[in-house]
């Protein structure tokens, strides 16, 4: 069964009425909006074009029990005022309406989303703490979530928080509700930090010579000389870099940038979108949506996308095991985070195993949801189990 | 056996201590208008340590209160009368610094300063810079998520929190996060940062580490009204500038600054700071614009400086401020309510207008940038009446604060003594919930019972 | 702080403890410059805990035989005085509670005897330099006595210098730019007899004249800063009367003995003297202050060398008197000397008067915490302004194998003066 709650009050309702529930937007992460087990979920990336999860939630029910809650009316900026440097909206609001708002007054959403154009919302965003390339400059989605409403388990409306940027009242649930994947709660209403959006771009490739060589750099400039926007290891071995703020200086920091490098910058093509050659300039456009560093657009077609957490120290590590699958991967956020294309016909349990192994811990978007969404060694022990169980002690939740 | 002689069996020796002597010197924390005299302190070593005397605790049913240099400006480690008192201060080294993965990994009586000393080498440091950074350490700020001065663009403690290795308060050890400033699954890290202790100790924290920015310059400006101030404030936000500091002092709290540490600072009504960090070029491009920006903002005067000596001591009047007011009064009460910053103006006014009402003086000294408000509410104790006509207003100012949009606490924490404002503003349901993820982790609420939440025992009696 | 102590009960020092303990605000920026609680690791050796417990013991809440041992550990050094942004007067809050409850404790005797031993050879130079003589002797019996004593026979140097008596005035040489008096002060003048010498010869050379007064005596700073008021006050009377009054200054040239002489209205609180001694206090000046201000008639001659000599300030210049910077610009003004500071300035060097006597153990810890951060200086000398922290850095400097000159300030200007300087 499906529900399609159109105010919070009737998402407790929902939520009263059923014994098992899953939220979800607009369905751009199937794998973790959809019911496990329920192959017609998604396929591929697929659902990225936004259309058609739906559905495939409809399609659950009977099978599982699981009611799906489709939260996309709860929609709509509630508060914003640019001077104060957050805003408030109704969860399941698309973060493209978010940028757009937020890009007239020359701000923009600092964690950088990734899946805007396909219509991914503010609340899946924050269930998968999908923090995008561009995160890299002032933090992820955990760093910029400040307040919540949300349905607990037992169908009661709670807030977290506050919209003001600084808040030391209380337990930070607004952080908790990071990477929950619609677990813990069911956001109604968020506030985030925004800031002002970098002025220009510039964006750089530089080749180094092998595979150290690249990440060892890659720790270089995250604490070089020349502050960045972006800094990536793409699929291809090249490092992927951007620039943003003031354009008058521009031009003179990416030459000091590339004189810290040591090495001449390298054409930063994109094979999936053919973008243009050469060091490339946008103003107006303050996000990765869609360019170059999108963190998804670049996956063979039929993988599932995989968000992979780690330390810096632990990517070659992770390279290495990854590579023997073969599943390509894009370390983003200066090697804090990997995306993963994992191969459609691969199970996901081989990558839980192999994750596990690693002591590493991931979460999959794209493609059919797997039996948990979380893979690898989930850290939190009795900690996470009872919070979990204080937030929903019927079990209406999905297992994590 | 008692709690007393089973924490005896931990050969501990002088480090278990019980004289009155010594056990009255852990009455209070930074606020010292609380006290209490624990039953004993235990002066932990090691991590083993700390969990063996909170494994004591659990199986004796006796409250503990973790407490690191002991500067909680909320009363956040004033002890239980009959608990313990588990001091961390001498668990302080940097456990190990990766430079590339930008992290360090430390004890949690680290003082916070410290940190960023290690790290200096590398060319990083640690971004939170609390007004006591010398003295405070990364347990306490990791428990009340502190802030600092430097929060507008660098965010507060928890923003800053990567992994944390802590014992519950049964006595079971779990490591919440990792070395990635990225999670997957739950954000347990950052739901225990600024849970005052109420979940457990942390034994081991990984910080994530900034690089040290090339220049940094600090303007001084002045202002012949508090609102102006605040007006450029909203100017700066608006022209979409990024300073990493924004901070406003009235003519009290300048007053309280110069008999103290002897700033130099301009003579004005109010005071602006604003600092610019990065890349040299980008500060130089900045510098111009925000320069343009003061000049037309009504200011009486506009001075920046990049030398470290001069901005130094611009820092040390602001951080000296709180402490400094006992120049000026034998006692004050140190408020920490936020509002949005657009009604910074608006709120400064309704706290003249609520000091003057009460027969009060009232400093003020704010994060600016952030709508951090503290005002500094001067009294004398020894006049009767006057302790209780302060705590009022600061509960009035509190009460301004959430009613603009607020919170009572930016970074100080509820602690013992915001506990019944926390009220103004969560609801019952958002309180319970509250009661319930803490009892859930400590069901006998042995943890720094009695901070942020009221126990359920009390609330039952 | 609010306190419920019965002031009236207190006599004429009530204010000197009560005003700091009504302004101390328990915000804690004293405890990582006191050096008890970075040795010691706890609040009850900290300042603000030690006037936590001073309170209670003032408020009849906590006895003082309990509290005693905390308040004992306390170097004085009042390092947590520079870190107060409360201007809490810890100095004067120390100094008075040790007035206050000196008569009523109840000290062992073999305490007392070395306590005795300590205050009536210390300060008196003739009795301290048969005393030294004696224990050099002694040297090699050390180990086998109490630690106290034994310590004690440790920081005597191998020799004692040639004692030559200093004149009553000593002239400036060309115009006369001052006319000054000058402490001639006790130990010092048995362990480093230059330091005087080198004082009026730097004087001199600018413009200078020097009396030193025949009738002065010890400042009694010795016996004031371990709770003796009685028998500091009995010997720092008689300067009282012995300064002259129209000079430009009285100059010290021991941190400590400047120190002291700054409290003398505290210590003649309630007393006839105490005009007196508060004018008198108000003339005192360290030798570096009144060199800076007056400046030089020609600063020393370039170093033959460039030499890297390593600032140590004394806790009684640094912190009780404020004096950092007057001593590092006369240096600074040396050309070939370059000037390195070590980390953790604040820390005193475990010397403090009678303390590294009272308390071996402690005071030896913070001798080889500062002997290591100046090490890493990379320095090839040493310059301070106190006789007691010279002795200390010397002693754990040489227990360290690091054979490198500790002078004082004044002694280095001198010898570049004299062309004399040569660090290895």
């Amino acid at each position: 069964m499906t529900a399609s709650p159109e105010n919070p009050a009737e998402v407790q309702e929902a939520v009263r009425g059923a014994s098992r529930v899953l939220p979800h937007g607009a369905g751009t992460k199937p794998a973790l909006s959809g019911v496990p087990g329920d192959d017609r979920a998604a396929d591929g990336h697929g659902a990225a074009d936004g259309h058609g999860a739906a559905d495939g939630h409809r399609a659950a029910d009977g099978e599982t029990g699981v009611v799906c809650l489709d939260l996309r009316a709860l929609s709509g900026i509630v508060e914003y005022d640019p001077a104060e440097l957050t805003l408030t909206a109704q969860a399941n609001t698309p973060l493209a309406d978010l940028s757009a708002t937020l890009a007239e007054h020359g701000q923009y959403l600092p964690f950088d989303p990734p899946l805007q154009a396909a219509g991914a919302t503010l609340a899946g965003a924050v269930a998968a703490a999908s923090s995008g390339p561009g995160a890299f400059r002032h933090g992820g989605v955990r760093d910029f979530v400040i307040g919540v409403t949300l349905v607990d388990g037992t169908g009661r409306l709670v807030h977290g928080g506050g919209k003001v940027v600084k808040n030391a009242a209380g337990f930070d649930l607004p952080k908790l509700m990071v990477g929950s994947a619609g677990r813990l709660g069911i956001m109604v209403r968020l506030s985030v930090k925004v800031l002002p959006a970098p002025r220009a771009h510039r964006d750089l490739a530089f080749v180094a010579p092998t595979r150290q060589a690249a990440l060892e750099l890659m720790g270089r400039l995250g604490r070089g000389p020349v502050h960045l926007d972006a800094l990536e290891l793409d699929e291809a071995g090249r490092l992927r870099v951007r620039l943003g703020g003031a354009e008058e200086v521009l031009e003179d920091r990416a030459r000091r940038l590339a004189g810290f490098v040591g090495l001449d910058p390298a054409d930063p093509v994109d094979p999936g979108e053919g973008q243009g050659h050469g060091a490339r300039q946008d103003t107006g456009h303050s996000d990765s949506q869609g360019d170059g560093l999108d963190p998804i657009a670049w996956m063979p077609a039929g993988s599932r996308a995989v968000r992979v957490v780690l330390n810096p120290a632990q990517a070659a590590v992770l390279l290495d095991t990854l590579g023997a699958v073969p599943a390509p991967l894009r370390l983003s956020l200066g090697a804090n985070l990997a995306w993963v294309a994992w191969p459609g016909d691969r199970p996901l349990e081989e990558l839980d195993r192999r994750l596990t192994k690693l002591g590493l811990a991931g979460m999959p978007l794209t493609g059919a949801p797997g039996p948990r969404p979380l893979l690898g060694s989930a850290p939190g022990g009795a900690f996470a189990r009872r919070i979990r169980a204080a937030l929903d002690p019927d079990h209406r939740f999905l297992e994590l | 056996m008692d709690v007393i002689a089973a924490l005896g069996e931990l050969g501990l020796g002088g480090r278990l201590l019980t004289s009155t002597a010594a056990v009255a010197a852990y009455a209070s924390d930074g606020l010292a208008a609380f006290h209490e005299l624990p039953r004993a302190v235990v002066l932990a070593e090691s991590a083993q340590e700390v969990i063996a005397a909170v494994r004591v605790c659990h199986d004796h049913d006796t409250p503990f209160v973790a407490r690191g240099s002991g500067t909680s400006l909320s009363g956040g480690s004033l002890p239980n009368p009959d608990g313990i008192v588990i001091a961390l201060n001498r668990l302080n080294r940097v456990l190990a610094i990766d430079p590339d993965a930008r992290t360090a990994r430390v004890q949690p009586g680290t003082i916070n300063l410290e940190v960023s000393r290690a790290a200096a080498v590398h060319g990083l440091e640690y971004a939170p810079d609390p007004s006591s950074q010398q003295v405070c350490s990364i347990g306490g700020n990791l428990a009340f998520n502190s802030g600092g001065a430097h929060c507008l663009k660098h965010g507060m403690t928890a923003n800053h929190v990567l992994g944390i290795r802590a014992v519950l308060p049964d006595g079971e050890v779990v490591d919440l996060g990792g070395g990635s400033t990225e999670v997957a699954g739950p954000d347990w890290t950052g739901l225990f940062c600024g849970s005052e202790g109420l979940f457990g100790i942390a034994l081991e924290v990984t910080l994530r580490l900034v690089p040290i920015a090339e220049a940094k310059r600090t303007f001084l400006v002045a202002y012949d009204s508090l609102e102006r101030a605040g007006d450029a404030v909203a100017q700066i936000v608006a022209a979409g500038l990024l300073p990493v500091a924004m901070e406003i002092m009235d003519e009290l709290a300048m007053q309280a600054a110069e008999a103290s540490v002897k700033p130099n600072y301009p003579k004005a009504a109010a005071l602006l700071i604003v600092e610019l960090e990065g890349e040299t070029d980008v500060v130089a491009a900045d510098a111009v614009l925000l320069d343009a920006l003061l000049a037309d903002s009504g200011a009486a005067s506009v001075t920046s400086t990049e030398d470290p000596e001069a901005r130094a001591l611009i820092w040390k009047g602001r951080k000296s401020a709180f402490s400094a007011v006992g120049w000026l009064a034998p006692d004050y009460i140190v408020q920490d309510g936020v509002v949005p910053r657009t009604r910074l103006g608006e709120a400064l006014v309704e706290i003249g207008r609520l000091g003057s009402e009460a027969g009060l003086r009232v400093a003020n000294v704010f994060h600016a940038g952030d709508g951090n408000l503290h005002p500094l509410i001067l009294f004398d104790g020894r006049e009767p009446g006057a302790q209780e006509r302060a705590e009022q207003l600061a509960g009035e100012i509190l009460a301004m604060c959430v009613r603009f949009g607020g919170s009572i606490t930016g970074e100080h924490g509820v602690g013992v003594e915001k506990r019944q404002y926390l009220e103004l503003m969560f609801s019952e349901d958002d309180l319970a919930l509250m009661g319930e993820l803490r009892r859930a982790v400590d069901p006998e609420e042995l943890a720094n019972r009695g901070k942020m939440l009221v126990p359920l025992r009390d609330r039952v009696a | 702080m609010q306190h419920h102590i019965a002031t009236e009960e207190l006599g004429p020092r009530a204010e000197h403890m009560t005003g700091p303990i009504e302004a101390c605000v328990h915000c804690g920026f004293c405890l990582p410059t006191c050096p008890t609680y970075v040795t010691l690791g706890e609040e009850m050796d900290s300042p603000r805990g030690r006037i936590f417990l001073m309170k209670e013991v003032l408020e009849g809440q906590v006895e003082l035989e309990v509290a005693q041992p905390y308040l004992d550990n306390c170097l004085g050094c009042v390092a947590c005085v520079s870190a107060c942004p409360s201007g809490v007067q810890y100095g004067d809050l120390i100094t008075a509670f040790r007035a206050h409850a000196e008569p009523q404790r109840h000290r062992p005797a073999g305490e007392v005897l070395q306590r005795e031993l300590t205050l009536a050879t210390l300060p008196h130079p003739r009795r301290f330099r048969l005393a030294a003589r004696s224990g050099r002797l002694a040297k090699p019996f050390a180990p086998m006595l109490p630690a106290a004593l034994s310590s004690m026979l440790r920081l005597l140097p191998d020799r004692l210098p040639r004692q030559r008596r200093l004149p009553e005035i000593w002239p400036a040489v060309g115009t006369r730019r001052a006319r000054v008096a000058l402490l001639a002060g006790c130990a010092q003048q048995v362990l480093a007899p230059e330091i005087n010498w080198a004082t009026l010869r730097v004087l001199a050379a600018n413009g200078v004249e020097t009396i030193i007064p025949r009738g002065q005596a010890c400042c009694g700073a010795l016996a004031m800063h371990t709770g003796e008021a009685d028998r500091a006050q009995r010997t720092a009377v008689k300067n009282l009367t012995a300064f002259p009054r129209d000079i430009d200054a009285v100059l010290t040239n021991a941190a400590g003995c400047g120190s002291g002489m700054h409290e003398y209205g505290l210590l003649f609180a309630g007393t006839p003297e105490q005009a007196r001694a508060q004018e008198l206090a108000g003339q005192v000046q360290d030798i570096s202050v009144f060199l800076d201000q007056l400046g030089w008639v020609a600063p020393p001659p370039a170093l033959p060398r460039p030499t890297r000599v390593a600032y140590h300030d004394a806790c009684h210049l640094a912190h009780a008197q404020g004096v950092r910077g007057a001593p590092r610009r006369l240096l600074a003004a040396i050309e070939n000397l370059e000037l390195v500071e070590p980390a953790e300035w604040e820390l005193c060097c475990g010397s403090a008067g009678t303390y590294n006597v009272e308390r071996p153990e402690l005071a030896a810890q913070l001798g080889r915490r500062k002997r290591d951060n100046l090490l890493a200086t990379g320095a090839e000398l040493i310059a301070t302004g106190n006789i007691g922290c010279m002795t200390q850095l010397a002693t754990h400097l040489r227990e360290g194998d690091a054979e490198l000159p500790v002078l004082h300030t004044i002694e280095l200007i001198d010898r570049a003066y004299r062309r004399e300087l040569t660090a290895s």
